[in-house]
């Protein structure tokens, strides 16, 4: 039993792992997309309405990506002014608990935004401005896509919690799991 | 009084008590905006979320959040911004907070840079926080320090907060940015003599650069390194501010010249490698990703509270106040203070505001003075704990040794400097409205 | 008899006048159809990201999270192309001419067509009258002016303007100020007199064009969730149509009004330089128009439909006015 939660809980973290480490790339492809805007409509006079379009749904796809990929690199943020103070064992059961609510949450947001994206590829929506990107709907299905993807990584992290209280795993000494 | 409010309240308590507890924000905000919502209001409402957090991600303004961030990392992952606060130390010589007058200065130009608060706290607080502890800074002084210099950007224009009250107030956009500079700038100065003093009364909490270490670079040494060290994180502010001012970048845009640059300066300087570039990539997608998770999950929490009528329990307090417009302008003020303990300040702007504008509109006051007034004390809210933005995004990059106690204790001064701030322009209209009328906008 | 609670949602933010605020505003239309129904029909409303953001109403409308959303139907041109005909056309139709094309012409049958697929069901509730060309650092003399111009100028016109060499910008309505101002872009459209002095777009440049040839007139438009339409009672049905058509009458002469005092302020107080486009300059725009228009209606058989119900209108309606207004404005 333990070896196989081991497992599956390892290879949700690295599923997660790896594809944040192609996904981070998106930022480095946001700043050269917007300088080269910049640059090219200054210098060039040239721009394309698609091109400034590209600019926000690159930085959607980043952002929501991004949130499975922080939380797996330890990025999460809470008040610590108690929870420092509590002993291991506590630490890791409030963490137990936060994760399970995280990866409820992020399977009902998944679930809420798929007939978001229905409502969009039913009607083959696009941009509203002349010129701008098509496909509005593939932009809209990285909302469940990337909130699956949270739920996994939430999944990995109770899995883990878990192996850690029942002594599979040790405790950890800080929060920075 | 109605049920749905009784549970925006109850949302609020719980929100406070898994917080305290030592919940993760994001989790916190999501799991009771969930909760409460689903049972004051059923499914249905929640249909709406998608829309929301699309809004989130797509939202142009944002665009400011990751260019700063990734400007940011590939300062301190290339090793540029290393020396950066020690040079501007040695270079202060014998002055006792030199590091954190370095630091407002850099809030003050980031935030004549950009109008979103996440960008400047975590890209100095990546850049500085470290650091200045290491030199012996109090963690807690060095925080307050980073989150309220995070926070000039609000007031010091462009900014988001001053667009968003233009349009609420009926004030032309030019206006509010104009009568934003001079408060803005008073409350950097407050911040600068805040520390200065600091170094009189508490000079362990802000100490100088030793003198023996000062002994052992000459001022040649000291100006060559001055210029080496400097002038990198000079030329990427230069491109930002340059380009807004040049009319080459909207002020948005103008962060991916400071990005951009960073990544050409740190070519030029022989340390960009793949591997350099490989972990600047990663780091900042984690960086923003922190920002924008808790933006995300604040969307569920703002629409059950106003899904639960929430804004009704504001308004019923609006009317217990007693009438005449002062007291309804030191209730708005008391009122943005104490929402700023628990919402973000879009959700504040939206709820308390059109409750007091035919108020102010009767009494006849000059409008963009009372923008003002709302500016500063939505900043504020960035500051108070336990729910204050700019905690949350400096935690999120601090080093793990600085505890959100000290954080918090750290900015508790730098809130009343704003409140002395608030009055002073209260009290001095002048402050706010002597610019715009001299240059006519 | 059955009361109604409902909630609208709003494209615009909080406080602005015409589009959320004031006489004959969509604030205006809820609190009309609660008074004259006496309760019964009261409607929530929410400025835009209040509940949704600006642009969600159409598929918050559709999901029936909301009943109502008050809006521009061109917001929808990515989801519905042709709905663009139902807030304006450029070079199409003034407030008299629109009007006349929707109640009485067959405008509303095709706006019902169109949307009844989708389980939707929209009116018409306001109408800014003639929008202004647009703000522009220097003056324009003739079509080459427009090459290489950046110009924040969103929809059809835009493409319009882009066929003429224009680089067209995209931008956030809070940006267009400091852009204008340093110069970022050339020249920005917005609205009218009262709604763009409200924006300090007259610091930021200094020539106003007229003829409003890209927005003849413009509709707010009130969406409805059809099966929320359908549940309620005749008389709460005629109550908002009644109240729709009240604020289309409302919001317009509040616009014509205060448009003219703001850019009599303008002129006289704020050094702001109103001229006429160049006839020209219109002359090149309307035939570049003509092109865009037919191009854009052969992709789509729906837009096609309305493109040429609207055309056929256009042109009767035309030689009419060209007869009975045309003589009494040119005294
Ligand atoms: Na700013
Ligand atoms: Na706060």
């Amino acid at each position: 039993m333990i070896p196989l939660v081991t497992r599956i809980a390892d290879g949700a973290s690295a599923t997660v792992r790896i594809i944040g480490h192609v996904a981070a790339w998106s930022g480095l492809a946001l700043v050269l997309l917007v300088a080269f805007n910049v640059i090219a409509r200054y210098f060039f006079g040239f721009g394309t309405v698609a091109l400034q379009e590209l600019e926000w749904h690159v930085m959607a796809v980043s952002a929501l990506f991004g949130m499975s990929y922080g939380l797996n690199q330890g990025g999460e943020v809470r008040v610590d002014v108690l929870y420092s103070a509590f002993p291991p064992r506590v630490r890791a059961m409030i963490d137990l608990a936060a994760h399970f609510a995280l990866c409820a949450v992020a399977l009902v947001i998944a679930y809420l935004c798929i007939a978001y994206v229905e409502a969009s590829y039913s009607i083959d929506e696009g941009s509203p401005d002349p010129g701008g990107l098509g496909y509005r709907y593939v932009l809209k299905a990285a909302l469940p896509a990337a909130f699956a993807l949270l739920a996994l990584q939430a999944l990995a992290m109770v899995l883990h919690g878990a192996l850690r209280l029942v002594g599979a795993l040790p405790l950890p000494e800080t929060d920075r799991s | 009084m109605p049920f749905t409010e009784i549970l925006a309240l109850c949302m609020i308590g719980a929100f406070f008590v898994l917080l305290i507890a030592g919940i993760p924000v994001a989790v916190c905000l999501g799991v009771t905006g969930f909760v409460f919502g689903y049972f004051g209001f059923g499914p249905m409402l929640f249909t709406l979320m998608p829309a929301r957090i699309f809004g989130v991600v797509t939202n142009y303004t944002l665009l400011a959040l990751p260019l700063f961030i990734f400007m940011g990392i590939m300062l301190e992952k290339s090793r540029m911004a290393e020396d950066l606060l020690e040079v501007i130390g040695l270079a202060m010589g014998g002055l006792r907070g030199g590091m954190a007058l370095a630091i407002i200065l850099v809030g003050v130009l980031m935030g004549a840079a950009s109008g979103v608060v996440g960008a400047t706290v975590v890209t100095v607080g990546l850049i500085a926080l470290g650091p200045i502890i290491n030199r012996g800074y109090d963690a807690g002084v060095a925080s307050g320090v980073i989150c309220a210099s995070g926070t000039l950007g609000q007031i010091i224009p462009p900014s988001l907060v001053l667009i968003l009250l233009a349009d609420i107030m009926g004030e032309s956009v030019g206006t509010l940015f104009a009568a934003a500079l001079i408060p803005g700038l008073m409350l950097a100065g407050l911040f600068v003599t805040y520390v200065l003093l600091l170094g009189v009364m508490r000079p362990a909490a802000v100490p100088a650069i030793p003198s023996e270490e000062r002994a052992n670079y000459s001022r040649r040494d000291l100006a060559g390194k001055l210029v080496k060290v400097v002038l990198p994180p000079l030329v990427l502010i230069f491109l930002v501010l340059g380009s807004i001012i040049g009319g080459v970048a909207a002020p948005t845009e103008a962060a991916s010249m400071g990005a951009f640059g960073s990544i050409v300066l740190a070519a030029l300087a022989g340390r960009l490698s793949y591997t350099v570039l490989r972990d600047t990539v990663r780091a900042a997608f984690v960086t923003s990703a922190m920002v924008f998770l808790i933006l995300i999950f604040a969307q569920p929490f703002g629409l059950a509270f106003r899904g639960l009528g929430g804004e009704r329990l504001v308004h019923d307090a609006f009317g217990a106040v007693p009438g005449g417009f002062e007291g309804q302008l030191l209730f708005l003020m008391l009122l943005l203070f104490v929402l700023g303990f628990f919402l973000e300040w879009i959700e504040i702007s939206y709820i308390a505001l059109p409750l007091f504008l035919p108020v102010f509109l009767a009494s006849g006051a000059d409008m963009a003075w009372i923008a003002i007034l709302v500016a500063m004390n939505l900043q504020t809210s960035f500051l108070t704990p336990p729910f204050g933005w700019a905690l949350f995004f400096l935690k999120g990059v601090a080093p793990p040794s600085v505890t959100t106690a000290q954080i918090y204790r750290g900015v508790v001064p730098f809130i009343g400097l704003q409140g002395i701030a608030l009055a002073l322009v209260f009290l001095f209209p002048g402050l706010a409205l002597w610019l715009p009328a001299t240059i006519g906008w | 008899q059955t009361s109604f609670t409902w909630k609208m949602t709003n494209a615009y933010g909080p406080g602005s006048p015409f589009y959320v605020e004031g006489p004959g505003s969509p604030t205006d239309f809820c609190q009309k159809v609660e008074a004259m129904s006496g309760g019964r029909l009261r409607i929530q409303h929410f400025a835009a990201g209040e509940l949704i953001p600006a642009l969600e109403g159409f598929d918050a409308v559709r999901s029936g999270a909301v009943e109502m959303n008050a809006a521009n139907a061109y917001f929808w041109a990515g989801r519905v192309p042709a709905a663009q005909y139902f807030t304006t056309v450029p070079f199409g139709l003034n407030f008299q001419g629109m009007n006349a094309w929707l109640y009485h012409g067959g405008g509303m049958a095709l706006w019902d067509e169109l949307y009844e697929p989708l389980g939707l069901k929209a009116l018409p509730m306001g109408n800014t009258g003639v929008q202004m060309t647009g703000w522009f650092r220097e003056p324009i003399q003739s079509t080459a002016d427009f090459e290489g111009l950046k110009m924040r100028i969103p929809g059809l016109a835009g493409k319009v303007y882009a066929a003429l060499g224009v680089d067209v910008k995209l931008l956030p309505g809070g940006e267009i100020f400091p852009a204008l101002e340093r110069g970022v872009i050339d020249a920005a459209e917005f609205v009218g007199p009262y709604q763009d002095r409200r924006l300090g777009l007259q610091n930021a440049a200094k020539y106003y064009y007229t003829t409003g040839w890209h927005e003849p007139s413009n509709v707010t438009e009130l969406l409805m969730n059809k099966a929320a339409w359908d549940s309620l009672p005749d008389d709460l049905k005629a109550i908002v149509q009644t109240a729709a058509m009240a604020c289309n009458l409302e919001s317009h002469t509040w616009c014509e009004a205060n448009n003219a005092a703001a850019l009599r302020d303008l002129v006289e107080n704020e050094g702001v330089i109103a001229d006429v486009l160049p006839a020209d300059v219109v002359a090149e725009l309307k035939a570049v128009t003509d092109s865009v228009l037919t191009e854009a209606a052969a992709t789509d058989p729906a837009l096609g439909k309305v493109h040429e119900a609207f055309m056929a209108f256009k042109a009767e309606h035309g030689a009419w006015a060209a007869v009975s207004e045309k003589p009494l404005y040119s005294l």
